[in-house]
């Protein structure tokens, strides 16, 4: 089969806190020693992996990020309120034929605008988030900021990914957001591989039963790192072994580690940390080679 | 009344300290879990459910194949990239995980290919717990969207089971998005629970700017305190300079970690962490009262 030319490592875990942003920020770091990497913050609502590297330099001014939301026309409006019949969200109100639009909970789908037999809906870009760039040596740095208050976490997600894929580097790890809804799934979507970041907790097995369920259905061939190793005594090892996804790395619990991890520190001398790293990404090259990317639509 | 518990950063601790603070109202109160794609309120309180019922998030779309004449209008018109082309090229598909739902690629079908269906998207539970206090709980099906949705479904069978005089306690999910702002729609306070590191400092900093602008009170309490002075330092300066009152600080210690795993919840841990976490509780009652009150 061919050669990918650009894969795409995501780093996910269902559970907050299992050490996502730690992992995906080491992977990224480990694979630019061999060759040109990005690390992605998808984790729009929460970005931190930026903190890790605070003597990155900035790769230029943040970009905006927009939805396009409608406006009306009170001039050509004729009260027909067609629009607020058509839209799936509750956005648009008519109340006596006139329309009032609540830009907070309005996902921009255009489909008002399409159904407006007078014109009435004119579209104007409205700023969700934006995108930031920035250089760490080797390492490009790239995270998607969601505005406070804002909802549109996806249209954040989208455009950082679109940004990545615009960087054309070879090796693109993404830092995703927790859970297993919308913004996780954006995140996963188009990822080559999945690398899933558990805590020997049952919190964190539970909510790692559901990152792999969502793995299966978007056909992205996963692995397992165990952090925290000897945290707590849940059996991550045989959860995984039952559900045929293997654990590709273990990470002992030491205080140490977690006094670096609160203070925002990197790990780069601790070697059994960039060893795991290296046996992540060598897990990771394997796995694609006998998959075919999601995003082409194909199963394992 | 309402109180929620919310810290921006996943693993920062919402859900034990929830736990503990139902055990300490017991059963006057009832939690809402809402952190609903990943919850874990069931696993810590020790949840017997007794009733539950199917969520359905609303109908979504699905294309026809024999149907569908390829013409690709559907793609154009949807501005999430959830309609692509399917293998062969003579039809399209919708990847239902990306689906927004709606609607945009109805109108735009000529073809009439494109059909709704209404499936279940996960369920709701209602729960006794081996603390006495109340679980409102739902697990939502993996790659599911409307989180906000079923957040709010969620909050009104706690309100239902906490009656008026009851105390409902909203766990949070981690972010600031909309299932966050669904638990924290109409709470009378919200306990920021501010993790003792750089990322849980910024996190909950954001999410402070968020309640805030929703005109919440707000509570603070630290968590994973004595690993790093200075970080436990820049958590309290953080929680100063947004003018909140600090209810009180929990060390990191695995005396707490492994009381959960031995089925109780922090409120009683023997020792100095428990004694953290008693004290901070009693706090927070004490204030959250005075809310309460005004």
């Amino acid at each position: 089969m061919s050669e990918i030319s650009r894969v795409i490592i995501a780093v996910a875990s269902g559970k907050g806190g299992t050490g996502k942003t730690t992992i995906a920020s080491h992977l990224a770091l480990a694979g630019s020693m061999k060759r040109a990497a990005i690390l992605v913050d998808l984790d729009v609502e929460a970005p931190d992996s930026f903190g890790y590297f605070p003597a990155a330099a900035p790769l230029g001014p943040p970009e905006a990020v927009s939805v396009r939301l409608p406006t009306v026309d009170a001039q050509r409006c004729l009260g027909c309120s067609h629009c607020a019949k058509v839209c799936r969200f509750g956005a648009l109100i008519a109340i006596g034929g006139v329309v009032t639009i609540d830009e907070r909970t309005c996902k921009g789908c255009g489909r008002c605008v399409a159904s407006c037999p007078a014109g009435a809906l004119i579209e104007q870009d409205l700023e969700v988030g934006e995108t930031r760039a920035a250089r760490s040596g080797t390492l490009v740095l790239l995270e998607g900021r969601m505005k406070v208050g804002d909802i549109r976490s996806t249209a954040v997600i989208e455009a950082a990914k679109k940004r990545a894929e615009r960087s054309g580097v070879a090796l693109e790890v993404r830092d995703c957001p927790p859970g297993t809804s919308c913004p996780a799934v954006h995140a996963l979507a188009g990822a080559n591989y999945l690398v899933l970041v558990a805590e020997p907790t049952e919190f964190s097995l539970h909510d790692l039963g559901a990152a792999i369920e969502l793995a299966m259905s978007l056909h992205i061939p996963a692995g397992v790192i165990l952090n925290k190793d000897g945290f707590g005594s849940a059996d991550v090892e045989s959860f995984c072994a039952a559900r045929r996804v293997p654990v590709i790395g273990r990470i002992a619990f030491d205080r140490k580690r977690a006094q670096k991890g609160v203070a925002g520190m990197l790990w780069q001398e601790d070697q059994e940390m960039m060893a795991c790293m290296d046996a992540v990404l060598a897990s990771a090259d394997t796995a694609m080679r006998f998959c075919v990317p999601a995003e082409e639509g194909g199963k394992p | 009344m309402t109180i929620a518990v919310a810290s921006g950063k996943g693993g920062a601790g919402k859900t034990s300290l929830t736990s503990a603070i139902a055990a300490a109202f017991g059963e006057s109160c009832v939690v809402a879990d809402c952190d609903v794609d990943a919850a874990n309120g069931a696993i810590a309180l020790g949840a017997l459910p007794w009733e539950s019922e199917p969520y359905f998030a609303g109908p979504g779309f699905s294309i026809e194949i024999a149907a569908c004449i390829a013409c690709g209008a559907c793609a154009e018109a949807c501005r999430f990239g959830a309609i692509r082309q399917r293998p062969g090229g003579n039809s399209y598909a919708i990847v239902p995980e990306l689906c927004e739902r709606c609607g945009a690629c109805v109108d735009r079908c000529t073809a009439g290919a494109i059909v709704t269906s209404e499936k279940e998207a996960g369920r709701l539970f209602v729960s006794d717990t081996r603390l006495g206090a109340r679980l409102a709980h739902a697990e939502l099906l993996p790659g599911e969207d409307t989180s906000g949705k079923l957040v709010r479904k969620v909050r009104e069978r706690a309100d239902r089971l906490a009656g008026h005089e009851g105390i409902v306690l909203v766990d949070a999910p981690p972010g600031i998005g909309c299932p966050v702002i669904a638990s924290l729609t109409g709470t009378e306070c919200v306990v920021i629970l501010v993790e003792a590191s750089v990322s849980g400092i910024r996190d909950a900093k954001r999410l402070i700017e968020l309640a805030a602008s929703m005109g919440r009170k707000m509570v603070a309490v630290i968590n994973k305190t004595g690993l790093d002075t200075a970080m436990d330092e820049e958590a309290r300066a953080a929680v100063r300079e947004a003018g909140l009152p600090l209810a009180g600080e929990i060390p990191f210690d695995p005396s707490l970690r492994s009381a959960e795993e031995r089925g109780m919840t922090w409120l009683n841990v023997e020792g100095a962490a428990g004694d953290c976490v008693r004290a901070a509780i009693a706090a927070l009652r004490s204030l959250v009262d005075s809310y309460g009150r005004r």
